[in-house]
């Protein structure tokens, strides 16, 4: 390639680039193009196309979204989380998804939590230790027998659909809350959030 | 600079493929309203993504907005967003949400919904970020 026609590719292009950086912010996507770095934990993350943070976030937010504005949640009802069914191909710690969506209707004051199954035994075990060590004062010990049963049930479970070719993948995941009257065994409030994620090989 | 015919040639390709890459074309204002401007937080432009109504309601006692989103680019665009919510003192409700990835078709008109986590919540902005699919 002649000098002239050298520079007429390289100005243009450099300038071009130079505009570009300029111009140009980064997206709210972790990249990870460095080795180690510590990331925007509500930054998008698609290092792959598994069960990752960014899905557990939209659901936990998609679920406590729609409870907060459906009037099931008016006089501040007691609840108490069961069990996630994991339906899909993958390990997904589906007690961690419970355990957002448990968090932030606790911040919003708008629903009470009773211990579930899971966390019984700790209660039980410290009421026990108070009544039956001899330990406490008679007025400061917490009484047995006054605890407050749940109203209701969150139950759920989460399915997905794979289809893959030899160059892409598709993951379709569908979560499903519901929750349950435990008196009437009726189902009160139910939501679904759907997520597609596709990636080539 | 004594230029042949062929490198003016290559120059003025070189250059409209840099204008391509370094300069925004001009693209719709990403709100429809000066109103709606308010309430929006951008990382940029929106690459011809607009804001074209923006409601907002209290619903058993939270806050609840809704933003109608209209590409009006060709192009197919991907949208980041996420809500921020403020008490009446001006401080922030929560931890802050997830981002959230939202694709539009060239010309496709889509919703999206915020609900506060908290009764606390009094005012919103959205926060937005876009790129091309």
């Amino acid at each position: 390639m002649k000098k002239n026609t050298l520079i007429a590719v390289l100005v243009p292009v450099v300038a071009g680039i130079v505009l570009s950086a300029c111009t140009s912010l980064s997206q709210p996507v972790e990249r990870f193009s460095r080795a180690t770095n510590y990331g925007d934990s509500k930054a998008v993350e698609t290092l792959t196309n598994e069960f990752g943070s960014t899905d557990l976030q939209m659901i936990a937010e998609t679920m406590v979204g729609s409870l907060l504005e459906d009037p099931l949640l008016t006089d501040r009802p007691v609840m108490t989380l069961g069990s996630v069914k994991n339906k899909t191909s993958e390990y997904i710690d589906t007690k961690s998804i419970m355990n957002s969506i448990q968090t932030q209707l606790v911040k919003s004051r708008k629903v009470k939590f009773a211990r579930s199954a899971d966390e019984m035994d700790q209660g039980v075990a410290e009421l026990e230790r108070q009544n039956q060590s001899g330990l406490y004062k008679e007025k400061s010990k917490a009484k047995v027998g006054n605890m407050t049963a749940a109203q209701y049930t969150l139950e759920g479970e989460i399915t997905s659909i794979v289809k893959q070719t030899a160059k892409a993948k598709d993951v379709f995941y569908k979560m499903t809350l519901t929750v349950y009257s435990v008196e009437e065994g009726t189902v009160e409030w139910q939501e679904e959030k759907e997520i597609r994620k596709t990636s080539k090989k | 600079m004594n230029l042949n015919k062929r490198s003016l040639v290559v120059f003025l390709a070189s250059s409209l493929l840099a204008l391509s890459v370094g300069v925004e074309a001009k693209t719709a204002d990403p709100a429809a309203s000066e109103g709606i401007a308010n309430k929006l937080i951008l990382r940029g432009g929106l690459k011809g993504l607009q804001v074209i109504d923006l409601r907002a309601l209290r619903k058993n006692d939270v806050l609840v907005v809704q933003a109608e989103i209209q590409n009006t680019n060709k192009k197919d665009l991907r949208l980041y967003y996420r809500f921020r919510w403020v008490d009446e003192d001006g401080m922030q409700v929560g931890s802050g949400e997830v981002w959230k990835p939202l694709m539009f078709l060239g010309k496709q008109n889509q919703f999206i919904k915020g609900i506060a986590g908290s009764p606390k919540a009094v005012d919103f902005e959205i926060e937005m970020s876009a790129e091309g699919r």
